[in-house]
């Protein structure tokens, strides 16, 4: 074929060129470490990169969130440490103080080291987190959710400002986690199954004491019922007792719920050896004492309506009781009921605090194996979109020094077409 | 005859074919040029001797037809792969791209999520927002500017195609006028009307008719002429008829009216390569990311009003959303009025543009993008489709046309709203009960502002009844599947209601789930305290990543990832069709050029060739002098 000279020229610049773009696309892949450098260099490699990218971005959201879960939830851990410690402390001084043979000073003294427990739990409850903010109020967590008031007796009592929600962070793509505990469930719950609680009422005139409840039959058709024991003494000094079932409101029935009749008689009960046993709904409670009229024991499941239970209440009434002198028989009966109540209560919030301790610390752990998920599929993800984007070295220089090899051969090729011309031979 | 006038003749052509050798040589780079040829003849008259009767221009018509139809093609891919590589590289920063910005955005959000009332983490919030909604502004604004890049450079072309089919038309009447004078034209000339064609071809694709076989007659493919003889049309850049942004090819007729050329009748050369990456690749990228912002933006606005702020208030917009762009054609009757997105449709919210027509039957809507026809709900004042609601200023007539671009520019009114801490709304709006029988399904703006707690009771048979308790508000009538029922005053609602009804109840959304059939649902709800640790409108928000926002299939990322590899396999097939191409013109070129090029070594071989035929002839007339002298010596 006849060649012109344009066609010679052209093509020689031609391959040069060529030859020059592919050796700049590699030295720029190897500049770079990738070899999908534009979208166009490897279309399905680059979309799936974003997609990679995208979920790598989110993985890396989850883990973010875990650091400031776990933040927050092993202060709500090493806060419940104390406060289990601050319970066991008290509840060692009651121990202490239903000796009988303490004098008012002495339980004076013990009050006066109550109140020291009280206040530092306060204190706890009012902890805030790195940022001022306060753990245990729920939603409600820029002001401090347990508020000192006064009530009309000048009594002072705690009241919790927070509300009853938990603060929830995506942890990973399908778990919520409750990363805090308000005051409600910490201070103000039991946990289930916490049993009875007698309480005599804060107006008992007279001097009867209970020991119990006892629970005897939990399979008992009326086990879970919430009663009370109330005395009437006539103007004869008679007195007589009426078990009562509470059925809702302000309403009591003498009835259990099969429609039988609950324990009811005339009181004999008046001191040790004459202790009265009342049995009824699966429970089994010993009264003694002597009554005066409308006196009430209330015998409540722990946590029912009839008895919310709160820690704050329970140590108000313990170091009231413990301040106030027991000279008569009837104060002497309020020390020991008040005392023996706050006992259980003491039991039943140590039981609580320690349930929800072990499920924040059950959290805990619980991150730690997400940590542990998340950062394999990190490292999956990583190696996902090094295959798809990153630049593999040894095939990169060895193309690179092929590129290198076409374009000085091409341009060799370039030189000798120039130097090729009949004219150099026309001298 | 003697042997001098032979020798003449001899000498003479010899002088010629080497002028012709040395204009071979000489315009050995010039393009267009068509080597020439001596051609030799014994002289006529039967007297010996040499003519050159013609010099011979080595053109091949056919070679030449197949070369200019390739570059047509070259030309455009090229064109096309110059603008689509600039959308590739826009793309391919990983670092600074929209994908890094939106996971920033979120990753934020889950900031917030953590701790909700924290201002170093709202601050995050509005200043991820902000850079996110400034890079999609930039991305607009860099396709924009492709558009007026493309909009001045299809001026150029056009007005490089007048000029060149202007001078075409007057070589037309140069070579008609030579040929009358000396009954051939130079070759010059016709080389450089070939030129011209092939120059044309370059910038569009055209069709060349030659009459008579001297007359070069060249037409728009569908038949338009451009040249007839002595005579051009012009094409003009004018403004398209259905959107005044944009600037299409014009026809204009000998009488002075500029004819609109659709955009795909103009196809090869590069004005055909700009009309074709402008339709094909500019605006669907446009429109995409237009998408990815309307969608992003509406999502988002949508669950914050979901959620209330630091202040107690209901979430405001969070983001800016630019509104539809709607063009009426010229002779319409009615012009849109109103248009807007349709957040309840928003799922039905396409990457491109749309046409109405409205004929006898009413609208009918078509995707301009692949011609489809799309689902309309219209009731005669109101149009909806592809996640747009219009109205018009008038009761549209037969024929009314009109141009509608839902997301082309949303891009570049993409911005953050708010720009108050305290305005982000990180906690939930609605408190509300658990409940199987009624779902909250979302909170319009100016949630309730009548009252702040509802209780409602739902009974077997349908019928709803507010309660008038202490606390409770009792409204005078709520909207149920967009129409208005009245709250009588015991708080019942006039009418029963049906599983699946929705109900809008102060600006709060609801579906009914089911009908109790045994006793009556209750169920509360009212308006949260804002408490500042309540971050569960953060989280809501954060899982909008996961969320399918984009046409209802597509996450945000999801989106962008398809948009990437739209991007990169269409630069990545221009690029090799143009690779392929570009071979088959080069190889045409070289088939067009073995016959019609220089070569310089033949052209010196011809040099010393004719050198030599020169002095071959020269000797003849030498010997014919010393054959004379011999003869006019015998006498002395």
């Amino acid at each position: 074929m006849r060649i012109s000279s344009v066609t010679m020229f052209e093509q020689s610049t031609a391959s040069i060129n060529q030859q020059q773009s592919d050796f700049l696309n590699v030295s720029k892949q190897i500049a770079s470490g990738r070899r999908v450098v534009n979208p166009s260099d490897d279309p399905q490699a680059a979309a799936r990169a974003v997609r990679v990218d995208q979920s790598k971005a989110v993985t890396q959201q989850f883990e973010d969130s875990r650091v400031s879960a776990r933040n927050s939830l092993s202060q709500t851990e090493s806060i419940l440490n104390s406060v289990s410690d601050a319970v066991t402390s008290a509840k060692t001084l009651l121990v202490q103080a239903s000796s009988d043979t303490l004098s008012n000073v002495d339980r004076e003294s013990i009050a006066s080291e109550m109140r020291g427990i009280y206040e530092t739990m306060i204190g706890q409850a009012n902890a805030t987190d790195g940022n001022g903010r306060y753990l245990f109020g729920g939603y409600a967590d820029n002001a401090p959710p347990f508020v000192k008031e006064t009530n009309a007796d000048g009594d002072k009592f705690v009241t919790y400002q927070g509300d009853n929600n938990t603060r929830e962070q995506r942890i990973d793509s399908s778990r919520l986690m409750p990363v805090t505990e308000n005051g409600d469930s910490i201070f103000k719950s039991v946990p289930t199954g916490a049993g009875y609680v007698a309480e005599a009422d804060g107006d008992n005139k007279g001097s009867v004491t209970f020991s119990g409840p006892q629970v005897t039959n939990v399979n008992d058709n009326d086990y879970g019922e919430n009663y009370r024991v109330g005395f009437s003494v006539d103007t004869f000094g008679n007195a007589t007792y009426q078990v009562e079932r509470h059925t809702g409101g302000v309403t009591w029935s003498s009835d259990d719920t099969d429609g039988n009749g609950l324990p009811s008689g005339t009181w004999t009960a008046k001191n040790e050896n004459e202790g009265l046993d009342l049995s009824f709904g699966g429970l089994s409670i010993n009264l003694e004492g002597a009554p005066d009229n409308g006196d009430e024991i209330l015998v409540a499941q722990a946590g029912s309506d009839q008895r919310e239970p709160n820690l704050f209440r329970t140590m108000e009434e313990a170091i009231r009781v413990l301040e106030t002198p027991a000279d008569d028989a009837a104060q002497k009966a309020d020390l020991r009921n008040t005392l023996n109540t706050s006992m259980r209560d003491l039991d039943n919030a140590l039981d609580n605090v320690l349930t929800v301790r072990a499920s924040a610390g059950a959290r805990l752990n619980e991150l730690d194996v997400v940590d542990a998920v998340g950062g394999n599929r990190m490292l999956n993800y990583e190696q996902t979109l090094s295959d798809l984007v990153d630049l593999d070295y040894v095939d990169a220089i060895s193309e690179y020094s092929l590129r290198q090899v076409g374009l000085q051969a091409s341009q060799q090729a370039f030189v000798d077409v120039k130097g090729m011309s009949l004219f150099d031979y026309l001298r | 005859m003697s042997m001098f006038s032979i020798g003449l003749s001899g000498l003479n052509t010899a002088q010629s074919a080497l002028n012709t050798t040395s204009n071979n040589i000489s315009n050995v780079y010039t393009p267009g040029y068509n080597r020439e040829l001596p051609k030799l003849n014994e002289a006529s008259g039967g007297t010996g001797g040499v003519q050159v009767s013609d010099t011979e221009r080595q053109f091949n018509r056919y070679v030449a037809d197949q070369l200019n139809s390739a570059k047509t093609q070259s030309s455009a891919l090229q064109k096309y792969s110059e603008q689509v590589t600039q959308i590739d590289n826009l793309l391919a920063d990983r670092d600074a791209g929209l994908a890094p910005l939106m996971q920033n955005f979120f990753s934020s959000l889950e900031d917030m999520a953590s701790a909700p009332s924290d201002p170093a983490s709202r601050q995050g919030v509005l200043g991820t927002a902000q850079t996110l909604s400034a890079q999609f502004r930039s991305f607009d604004g860099y396709l924009q500017d492709m558009q007026s890049n493309i909009k001045s450079e299809i001026q150029d072309e056009v007005t490089q195609i007048n000029n060149t089919t202007k001078q075409i038309a007057g070589l037309n009447r140069e070579i008609a006028l030579s040929r009358a004078q000396n009954g051939e034209a130079p070759n010059s000339i016709l080389n450089q009307r070939d030129h011209l064609i092939s120059e044309l071809n370059e910038r569009m694709d055209v069709r060349l008719n030659i009459q008579d076989g001297k007359t070069y007659n060249v037409s728009l493919p569908n038949g338009q002429p451009l040249v007839t003889g002595k005579d051009s049309f012009q094409l003009e850049p004018v403004q398209s008829q259905n959107d005044p942004q944009r600037i299409v090819v014009g026809y204009s007729d000998g009488r002075g009216n500029v004819v609109e050329l659709k955009e795909d009748l103009i196809t090869g050369g590069a004005l055909g390569g700009l009309m074709s990456f402008r339709q094909e690749t500019l605006d669907k990228t446009q429109n995409q990311i237009g998408q990815l912002a309307v969608s992003l933006s509406i999502a988002f606005n949508e669950q914050h009003k979901q959620g209330v702020d630091l202040n107690g208030d209901q979430g405001e917009d969070f983001f800016n959303v630019r509104q539809p762009q709607a063009y009426s054609y010229q002779g319409n009757t009615a012009d849109v009025d109103n248009i807007r997105f349709n957040t309840g449709g928003i799922d039905d919210l396409r990457a491109t543009d749309y046409t109405v027509t409205f004929d006898g039957s009413g609208p009918t809507v078509t995707r301009n993008d692949n011609g489809s026809e799309v689902d309309i709900e219209w009731d005669n004042t109101t149009l909806s489709f592809g996640g747009v609601s219009m109205e018009f200023d008038a009761a549209p007539t037969n024929g009314d046309t009109f141009e509608i671009q839902p997301v082309r520019r949303a891009g570049a009114g993409m911005e953050s709203n708010i720009a108050d801490l305290d305005k982000i709304a990180a906690g939930k709006l609605v408190e509300s009960e658990e409940n199987t029988a009624i779902s909250l399904v979302g909170v319009d703006t100016g949630a309730f502002s009548d009252g702040e707690a509802y209780n409602i009771t739902l009974d077997g048979s349908g019928q709803l009844t507010f309660s008038g308790a202490a606390g409770y508000t009792q409204p005078t009538d709520i909207i149920v599947n967009g129409n208005t029922r009245s709250v009588d005053g015991s708080g019942m609602v006039s009418g029963l209601l049906n599983a699946g009804d929705k109900l809008e109840i102060d600006g709060v959304g609801f579906s009914i789930d089911e009908i109790l059939s045994t006793g009556s649902g209750e169920f509360v709800f009212e308006k949260s305290d804002a408490n500042s640790g309540d971050n569960r409108n953060a989280l809501a928000l954060q899982n909008l990543q996961s969320q399918n926002v984009v046409g209802g299939s597509a996450s945000v990322s999801g989106a962008y990832g398809a948009m990437v590899s739209d991007v990169g396999n269409r630069t990545n097939i221009t690029q090799v069709n143009l690779d392929a191409r570009q071979g088959l013109t080069d190889q045409l070129e070289a088939v067009q050029q073995s016959e019609s090029g220089v070569n310089l070594d033949e052209e010196a071989a011809n040099l010393i060739r004719y050198q030599q035929y020169y002095q071959a002839n020269a000797k003849v007339i030498d010997t014919a002098t010393t054959i004379m002298d011999t003869i006019l010596g015998l006498r002395g």
